[in-house]
C-alpha cells in the first residue's frame, strides 16, 4: 500500500503542519501579551513589532499565533463533534435501513437545506455564554450533515457485499460488523470528511466573530479580522493587521484541501496525475515491413510501455501478428497478459501512461490504395481512419454504450462523422437495417441502453461496429459478460455477419477453448509476448507450449469428452517483475535449468511459431523432461 | 425521497422561532408584542395553529423592525435584488465552474492542473476577507467600482436604461466575489467526474469510432459526469433566496441577507419566520427542479416511472 505522497499533497502538509507547529510552540518563543496594549499604535512592521501592532498597540503577530491556537482548536473541535456525529449517524442510517434509516435521513436533509451562515447566526444568538467551546460544538451542529450522507450511502453499499452477507449470515454481531467489517472501508472518507470539517469550522469561526457573534473576548484569527475591520484597518493602511489573519485562514485550508486531493487519489486511482512524458526512444518508423499477400493489418515489433515513476513496464513486447483478410484471428491469455494493450494499441487508444515504444501496424485498405501506417497516422487521418476500416466491440455493451444517448442516436454520429453527404433519413434508414440485421426491430433505435436486455446491448454494439462496413473489427471479449446460451447466439450471429460482410476479426478472450471452435489463427500470448501461434487445428492437435497445454487443460469443454480439469499452477505474472528467463518458468511443470536464465526466443517453423526452449535443440536436454507436477 | 422535506420544512424555522419567543425576549415587551403580532394565545401548539391559520390567508404578519410595513412587503422588496445578483452570480459561477472543470479534465497533464491548487486557495480563503480586500483595491484605492449599495443614488428605481445600467455596475463587485469564493466548489466536483467518466468504455468507444474531439468531450464524458452536479447546483439555487448574508453586509445590497440579519439583530420574529418559510420553500422547490432535471437529462431514471 503506497500513500499517494504527491507534490500536492506535500505542500498541503507542510502548509498545515507549519501553522499548527506555529500555534502550538510559538507562545513558547513569543512572550508578548496578545491583549497587551502599548504606546505603539498602528505601527507598520518592524524589528520590535514584525508583523506591526492593532490600533491599541498589540502585537499582531503574537496575536497571529495566540489566534492560531483558537481558531485550529475551534476547527478541530468542531469538525471532531461533527465527525463523530455524521460517522454514527451516517453508519447507523445505512446499517439499520428502514424506519431508523427513514428518520435518520429525514433529519439529515432537513439539516442538510437548512443554509448553514443563517442557522449558525440564530444558534449563536442561544449560546449562554460565548465561550470558544460552545462556539465549536454551535458550529458542529451546522456541519455534520453532508458528511452523514455520505457515508450513509457508502454504508448502504458496502453492506451490500458478499463478505458482509456472509458475515451477517453467520450469525456475526451488528456492533462487530459495524466496526470490524464496515468501518474499515470507510476510513478515506471519514478522514476526507474530518479535513474538509475542520475549513469548514475555521471559516465558520471567522464569519461568526466577523458579525460580531462569535466569541470576541478571546484573541482568534475571526476576531482580529472583526476588529480590524471595525478600526477600518484597511482605509487606515494597516494592512498588516488585516491581511495576515485572512491569509493564515486560506492557507490552513488551502492545505487541508490538498491533502484532501491526496486522499481523493488513493480512494479514485483515476484521479491521480498524469505526466505526459516522452518514451525513452521514439517508435520506429514502419520499417520495410511490407503488406504480404492478402493481409489486411500487419504487426511488427509491436512493443508497449507503461511509464510509472519506476522502471517501464513492458506491457506489449516485440509481437509480430498478421491478419489477412477475412480472416478470424483470436488473440487467447489470462488477464494480464498484455492481449487488450495489444488492442488498444492497434486501434491507438493507448492512454497515458501506456505508449507505444517499438513497432509498427500497417493496414492495407481493400480498394489496393497504399498500405497506411496507422501508428504515424495523424489525428484527421486517425479519425478517418478509426471505424471506417477499423471497428471494435467492447467486452461489456453496458459500459461501451453511452447511457445518456439512443442506440440511434449512437449509429448517427458515427454516420454523421464519417458520411457527411448522407442525408438524415439515409443514416437513420442504414441503422435500421443494420439493427434488423442483428435481430433487434428497427424502432428499437428510440430506446436507451438500459432498456435492452444484455445479450441485445451486444448485438446493437455488434451492429455499430458494422455500420462503415469496416475491414477489420477487434472484439475485445465480446462474449465473456453474457451467459452461455446467449454467447453461443451472438458467437453464431457473428460468423454468419463475417461471411456476409467479409470483415477480418481479432478476437480477444482468456477463453482458448472457444477460440478453437471459431478461429482461423490463433496467438496466444503470455506475458506480454506471443508464446505460440499456429492454426486453430495445428493448435488442437498438439500445442507445443507448456502454457498452451495448460490453458486447453484448464478450460471445461462445450462438448466432447470428460477430462479431468488442470488449472495451471501459480498467478498469472506481474509485468512490472516477470521472472528472468522463460516468464513461464516458475509456474511450468516442464522447465529445466535454461529456462531460468535464458528468455525462449519465438521460433518459426513454417508458420507455425512457439517461444519455448523445449523446442530449441540445442538447449533442450535429452531426453526431454517430464513434468514434475505429475501431469497426464 | 425528497417529498420527506416538505413535510418537515416548515415546522422548523417555527420550532425555532417559538424557542426564541419565549426565551430572549425582553419581557416587559411581550405583552404588547403578542398583541401586535396575534401571539396573544400562550399554548405553543394554538400559537402554531394560528400561524397556520393566517399562513393559509397569505398573511405572514408584521415586522418588528419596519413596523409598520407587513413581513411580506418587506420580503417582497428585498427578494429581487436577492435573486437578481445572488442568482445571477450562482449560475455564472456553476457554469464557469463546469466549463473549467471540464477543460481541466479533458486536458489533464497541462498548465490546466494549477487551475486546481488556485482556485482551491480562493475557496479556503473566508468570504468577508476577499471581498473587503477587493472592495478595498476596486472600490476604493482604484475607484473603478463602487464599493456598495444596489444602485446609485441619484437615480431611483425604474425601468430605465439609466436605471439598469447602474444597477449592473454596482452588482459587479458582489458578484465578482461571489463567483471567485464559489468556483472552485464547481470545477472540482466537475474535474473529478469528468476524470471517472473518461476512463469509460464508452469515451473509449466514441474515441475509437472516429468522432471529433469536441463531441466525444461533450455528448459522450461531459453529458455523463455532469449529472451529480445537478442536484447541487438546483439546491444552491435554492439557498439564493436566503440571500448571501455576508456579502449583502459588506455591500450594504438591499437583499434578503441583509434583512434576514436584521430580524436575528433585531428578534423580529415574525419577520424571520416569514424569510425561513420562503427559504424552505425555495429549497424545496429548487429540490423539485433537481428532480425534474434529473429525469430530463438521465434516461435512466425515467424507467421507474
Amino acid at each position: 500500500m503506497r500513500l499517494p505522497l504527491s507534490r500536492k499533497v506535500v505542500v498541503g502538509l507542510c502548509l498545515v503542519a507549519f501553522f499548527v507547529l506555529l500555534s502550538l510552540i510559538g507562545p513558547l518563543f513569543m512572550h508578548t501579551d496578545p491583549q497587551a496594549t502599548g504606546p505603539d499604535v498602528l505601527q507598520a512592521p518592524s524589528c520590535r513589532h514584525l508583523l506591526g501592532t492593532t490600533q491599541t498597540g498589540e502585537d499582531v503577530l503574537a496575536q497571529l499565533i495566540n489566534g492560531g491556537r483558537v481558531s485550529l482548536g475551534v476547527g478541530a473541535l468542531a469538525a471532531c463533534v461533527a465527525t463523530v456525529l455524521s460517522v454514527t449517524i451516517g453508519l447507523i442510517s445505512g446499517y439499520a435501513r428502514g424506519a431508523v434509516d427513514g428518520v435518520l435521513s429525514i433529519i439529515t436533509s432537513v439539516f442538510l437545506v437548512i443554509p448553514a451562515l443563517p442557522l449558525l447566526i440564530v444558534l449563536a444568538g442561544y449560546l449562554p455564554n460565548k465561550g470558544i467551546e460552545s462556539v465549536a460544538i454551535v458550529i458542529s451542529v451546522t456541519a455534520w450533515a453532508s458528511g452523514a450522507r455520505v457515508i450513509r450511502a457508502q454504508t448502504l453499499s458496502v453492506r451490500r457485499r458478499d463478505y458482509i452477507e456472509a458475515a451477517r449470515a453467520s450469525g456475526e454481531r451488528g456492533h462487530r460488523i459495524i466496526f470490524a467489517e464496515i468501518l474499515p472501508n470507510e476510513i478515506t472518507l471519514i478522514a476526507a470528511s474530518f479535513l474538509s470539517s475542520v475549513v469548514v469550522g475555521i471559516l465558520a469561526e471567522a464569519g461568526l466573530s466577523f458579525l460580531g457573534l462569535g466569541s470576541l473576548t478571546t484573541v482568534s484569527w475571526g476576531s482580529m479580522l472583526y476588529y480590524a475591520q471595525n478600526a477600518q484597518a484597511l482605509l487606515a493602511g494597516a494592512w498588516w493587521w488585516f491581511i495576515p489573519p485572512g491569509l493564515a485562514i486560506a492557507l490552513v485550508g488551502t492545505g487541508l484541501a490538498l491533502i484532501n486531493f491526496g486522499i481523493d487519489e488513493y480512494a479514485n486511482p483515476r484521479l491521480r496525475g498524469i505526466r505526459r512524458k516522452m518514451p525513452p526512444s521514439p517508435p520506429t518508423p514502419a520499417a520495410a515491413a511490407e503488406v504480404a499477400g492478402d493481409a489486411v493489418l500487419s504487426i511488427r515489433g509491436l512493443s508497449v510501455d507503461y511509464l510509472t515513476d519506476a522502471d517501464p513496464v513492458h506491457a506489449v513486447a516485440d509481437v509480430d501478428l498478421t491478419l489477412h483478410r477475412g480472416e478470424m484471428l483470436g488473440i487467447a491469455g489470462e488477464s494480464g497478459s498484455g492481449k487488450s494493450t495489444l488492442a488498444n494499441a492497434v486501434a491507438r487508444l493507448l492512454r497515458p501512461p501506456a505508449m507505444v515504444t517499438a513497432g509498427s501496424v500497417r493496414y492495407q485498405p481493400r480498394s489496393g490504395a497504399d498500405p497506411v501506417d496507422v501508428l504515424g497516422l495523424d489525428s484527421a487521418a486517425l479519425r478517418a481512419f478509426r471505424w471506417a476500416d477499423l471497428a471494435i466491440v467492447f467486452q461489456s455493451a453496458m459500459n461501451s454504450l453511452n447511457p445518456v444517448l439512443t442506440i440511434g442516436a449512437q449509429f448517427d454520429d458515427v454516420l454523421r462523422a464519417h458520411r457527411r453527404d448522407m442525408s438524415a433519413i439515409d443514416r437513420r434508414k442504414r441503422a435500421a437495417t443494420l439493427l434488423e440485421r442483428v435481430g433487434i426491430p428497427g424502432e428499437r433505435l428510440r430506446s436507451y441502453p438500459h432498456e435492452l436486455s444484455g445479450g441485445m446491448r451486444q448485438r446493437a454494439a455488434i451492429a455499430i461496429a458494422l455500420v462503415l462496413d469496416p475491414d477489420v473489427i477487434i472484439m475485445d471479449e465480446p462474449t465473456t459478460a453474457l451467459d452461455v446460451v446467449v454467447q453461443r447466439e451472438i458467437l453464431q450471429e457473428i460468423l454468419q455477419l463475417r461471411q456476409d460482410y467479409g470483415f477480418a476479426v481479432i478476437f480477444i478472450t482468456h477463453d482458448l477453448t472457444l477460440l478453437l471452435e471459431i478461429c482461423d489463427t490463433i496467438a496466444i500470448m503470455y506475458g506480454g509476448r506471443v508464446v505460440e501461434s499456429g492454426t486453430a487445428a495445428e493448435l488442437h492437435a498438439g500445442p507445443m507450449h507448456p502454457y498452451t497445454r495448460g490453458l486447453l487443460d484448464s478450460a471445461p469443454r462445450l462438448r466432447g469428452d470428460l477430462r479431468a480439469l488442470h488449472d495451471i499452477p501459480g498467478a498469472p505474472p506481474d509485468l512490472s517483475a516477470l521472472p528472468a528467463g522463460c516468464a513461464f518458468h516458475d509456474r511450468c511443470s516442464y522447465a529445466f535449468d535454461s529456462c531460468v536464465d535464458t528468455a525462449p526466443p519465438l521460433l518459426d517453423r513454417s508458420g507455425r511459431r512457439v517461444a519455448c526452449l523445449l523446442h530449441d535443440s540445442a538447449l533442450r536436454p535429452e531426453p526431454v523432461p517430464e513434468p514434475v507436477r505429475g501431469r497426464p | 425521497m425528497n417529498f420527506a422535506i416538505p413535510r418537515l420544512m416548515p415546522g422548523d424555522p417555527i420550532d425555532l422561532l417559538v424557542i426564541r419567543l419565549h426565551g430572549q425576549v425582553d419581557p416587559s415587551a411581550i405583552a404588547s408584542l403578542r398583541k401586535a403580532f396575534g401571539l396573544t394565545q400562550h399554548n405553543i401548539l394554538l400559537q402554531y395553529f394560528d400561524y397556520l391559520g393566517s399562513l393559509f390567508r397569505g398573511d405572514l404578519g408584521q415586522s418588528i423592525t419596519f413596523y409598520p410595513s407587513s413581513v411580506t412587503s418587506v420580503i417582497g422588496s428585498a427578494l429581487p435584488w436577492t435573486v437578481g445578483l445572488i442568482g445571477i452570480s450562482t449560475i455564472i459561477s456553476f457554469v464557469l465552474g463546469t466549463l473549467l472543470g471540464i477543460i481541466a479534465a479533458w486536458r489533464r497533464g497541462t498548465w490546466t492542473d494549477s487551475l486546481l491548487p488556485v482556485t482551491t486557495f480562493f475557496h479556503s480563503v473566508p468570504y468577508f476577507w476577499l471581498a473587503l480586500l477587493l472592495v478595498f483595491v476596486f472600490g476604493v484605492e482604484l475607484n473603478w467600482l463602487p464599493a456598495s449599495g444596489a444602485y446609485s443614488t441619484e437615480t431611483t428605481p425604474a425601468f430605465t436604461g439609466a436605471f439598469i445600467s447602474t444597477m449592473l455596475y454596482h452588482a459587479i463587485l458582489p458578484a465578482l466575489t461571489i463567483i471567485i469564493s464559489s468556483i472552485a466548489g464547481w470545477l472540482l466536483a466537475m474535474r473529478n467526474m469528468m476524470v471517472t467518466t473518461l476512463g469509460e468504455d464508452y469515451v473509449t468507444m466514441a474515441e475509437a469510432k472516429g468522432l471529433s474531439r469536441w463531441r466525444v468531450m461533450t455528448s459522450y464524458a461531459a453529458r455523463n459526469a455532469i449529472l451529480p452536479s445537478i442536484t447541487g447546483f438546483a439546491l444552491s439555487l435554492g439557498f439564493v433566496v436566503g440571500g448571501a448574508i455576508l456579502t449583502e453586509i459588506i455591500f450594504t445590497y438591499p437583499g434578503v441577507g441583509y434583512t434576514l440579519y436584521q430580524a436575528v439583530q433585531d428578534e423580529d420574529f415574525p419577520l424571520m419566520q416569514g424569510l425561513f418559510l420562503i427559504i424552505s420553500l425555495a429549497v424545496v422547490g429548487a429540490n423539485l427542479l433537481a428532480d425534474i432535471a434529473y429525469v430530463l437529462l438521465d434516461p435512466r431514471t425515467r424507467e421507474d416511472r
